[in-house]
């Protein structure tokens, strides 16, 4: 797999409403930068310790989940880094963004120098496909500023993001 | 006072577990047990459905090994139909097979058990995960990321997703394999090769120190079970079970799928509700016996590629007979992780590989069939029954995990009684009794698939340790 200038990893399950809206805007993604080979797109139900590999190669990476502490449609986008000092609860089935940070860091030596996390406030964790009004009322706009923040990294990778 | 220990849940494994361990007045433990808490349904819903959708449904049991569940359930529907399966699609479903292995055995010795091994089983809990391997030894971390990622990308270039893939269904598999595709794997295999040899001289180097461990982690004499080929080498997709003693004595040869039944009973215990397998004519508990890595060693002649004959040679020479310490699950798993890789490329270069016969179809021509495949933690055998319509009847599943559940139980109070005396115990103490249970990489999602037939006792136990109520339900 050819190293991408920015790698987009979204996290979700689409069957649980409102939690599939990484997926959802991972496949949005694919389609807008079908034509960009910097751009990798990657969806995952849980984020799992073998993409430590892939957030290594990545020059900028984009974490896309849904959020329980956000508003319902509330799209939040901040840097996050590497942390993997409290990883006794982890999981080997699902990791979060700054503990793949910090395993990509532990063994490949290696990190993205630009991390973002998107995340996208959940109004419902229902088991049903389907968004609620207000993650569906969001998606325009989660739709720009993803499509801001990966042209920005194409521009101009070493800088840090706008968001 | 009797009291109580209750390790819950047992960390680091495939599901949900318990376990309980019970001591009496004079503080020595009087016994011990395993309890798998969650409960599932999938033979009771399945009736009422056709037959031909059960490969998509049953891999649904499990995210780790579906690739075991789909092939033995559409092996199992192919009896109902009556078919036999063109020679690519079975060699490429037997390659999707030892994928899944190699990325599955990944997982429990890489992630699941590498850290009580590179950082000791009494080194702080905080750190003995992936992050603290990967701190400690990054090249075994990359290893064990490596071959998950070997095994999971060629089940996402097989079947077109890397979890639940569609590909595989009654008659054969759904699309042959293209030229780009079997050319990106064998390009694979190089790391592979390098990844699995840095795992077993790293193993190699350090076993001799768990010596006390591999002494009384399952080591007892006990019957294992495994699929063989005619030439008695190893066998994951094919072939037929056979069974031997713990003198290494053939007691049942060529069981097929339609004999397992027969042969093969599920004996209900109170505490758990996965069942307890058994070989019938010895009876429950004498017939229990072991499957899984260990036992398909234990049973192979040979494992019928040169660089994993080598390495089975040595695992021998590790005992006159069978291998009894469950520690040793873990070396032969690396074992069937090499022989994966070998078979794999190996069938890459079978000159029938991109074949477009891939599948044959039929409808209903008989109403029962039944099908088995090793899966990475042991033998999987799905039994259907249909009506003339061919919609699901009854169905009964037999998974690894409940095949060595007996085993895992004398397991967790072999240790038990060996570490904890005078009521005491330590935190290192009670991860050995959990890493007992992880040598049989357990997958407890997959263990409890009935739904209404399983009697379960719960008991509130006080926090001095005294049974204070008991609740049976059967």
């Amino acid at each position: 797999m050819p190293q991408a200038r920015c790698l987009i990893l979204a996290c979700g399950n689409s069957l649980r409403e409102d939690d599939g809206v990484g997926p959802w805007l991972a496949a949005w993604a694919e389609d807008r930068f079908a034509a960009e080979p910097r751009a990798r797109v990657i969806a995952r139900q849980q984020w799992t310790p073998e993409l430590a590999q892939d957030v290594a190669e990545a020059d900028a990476v984009l974490f896309i989940d849904c959020s329980v502490d956000a508003k319902p449609g509330e799209i939040r986008v901040a840097p996050v880094g590497p942390n993997g000092s409290d990883a006794s609860g982890v999981g080997t089935h699902h990791l979060g963004a700054a503990e793949l940070l910090a395993l990509s860091k532990e063994l490949y030596g290696a990190m993205p120098s630009n991390s973002l996390l998107m995340t996208i406030g959940a109004g419902s964790l229902e088991l049903r496909e389907g968004f609620s009004e207000a993650v569906q009322s969001a998606l325009p706009e989660a739709c720009t500023r993803l499509e801001t923040i990966v042209l920005g990294v194409l521009a101009s990778p070493d800088r840090p993001i706008p968001h | 006072m009797s009291q109580t220990i209750t390790i819950d849940p047992v960390t680091r494994l495939e599901g949900h577990g318990k376990v309980t361990i019970y001591l009496n007045d004079q503080g020595e433990v009087e016994n011990a047990n395993f309890h798998v808490t969650q409960v599932r349904g999938f033979e009771k819903f399945s009736e009422g459905r056709p037959f031909y959708e059960m490969p998509s449904l049953m891999a649904r049991i499990c995210g780790i090994c579906p690739v075991s569940h789909l092939i033995a359930s559409a092996k199992a529907c192919e009896a109902i139909m009556s078919v036999r399966i063109p020679h690519t699609a079975a060699q490429l479903r037997r390659m999707l097979n030892l994928a899944q292995m190699v990325q599955s055995h990944a997982l429990s010795f890489f992630y699941l058990s590498s850290p009580d091994l590179l950082l000791g089983l009494d080194s702080d809990p905080a750190n003995r995960h992936i992050f603290g391997v990967a701190a400690a030894k990054p090249e075994l971390g990359r290893a064990g990321v490596g071959l998950r990622r070997f095994g999971q990308h060629i089940i996402e270039l097989l079947g077109n997703k890397r979890i639940h893939p569609g590909w595989v269904v009654p008659g054969g598999v759904t699309e042959p394999l293209a030229a780009a595709k079997r050319d990106e794997i064998l390009g694979m295999i190089p790391e592979a090769y390098a990844n699995i040899k840095l795992a077993l001289g790293w193993y190699k180097q350090i076993a001799d120190t768990f010596e006390p461990e591999i002494e009384v982690f399952a080591n007892f004499a006990s019957n294992y079970l495994g699929l063989i080929n005619e030439d008695e080498s190893v066998e994951f997709t094919d072939g037929a079970l056979r069974l031997i003693d713990a003198k290494g004595e053939i007691v049942a040869d060529g069981i097929t799928a339609n004999q397992f039944t027969e042969l093969i009973g599920e004996a209900v215990e109170s505490y758990s509700y996965t069942k307890f397998a058994y070989y019938k004519p010895l009876g429950y508990p004498a017939g229990s016996y072991r499957v899984g890595p260990l036992a398909r060693l234990n049973i192979a002649k040979s494992m019928g590629t040169p660089l994993a004959d080598e390495e089975l040679g040595l695992f021998k020479q590790l005992a006159n007979g069978p291998v009894q310490s469950s520690f040793y699950y873990h070396y032969a798993r690396l074992i069937d992780i090499l022989y994966g890789i070998e078979k794999i490329e190996r069938i890459l270069t079978d000159p029938l590989i991109l074949d477009k016969h891939v599948r044959a179809t039929a409808g209903v021509n008989r109403l029962e069939g039944a099908g088995q495949a090793e899966a990475p933690r042991g033998t999987l055998h799905h039994h259907y029954k249909v009506d003339e319509n061919g919609l699901m009847t009854w169905a009964n599943l037999v998974i690894a995990t409940g095949q060595n559940n007996k085993a895992m139980n004398e397991g967790v109070l072999q240790a038990s009684k060996h570490y904890i005396h005078d009521g005491k115990f330590s935190e290192g103490i009670l991860n050995r009794v959990e890493a007992v249970v992880r040598t049989f990489d357990p997958c407890l999602s997959c263990s409890t698939h009935a739904f209404g037939q399983m009697p379960l006792e719960l008991k509130l136990i006080s926090a001095e340790g005294s049974v204070v109520d008991r609740v049976v339900r059967s």
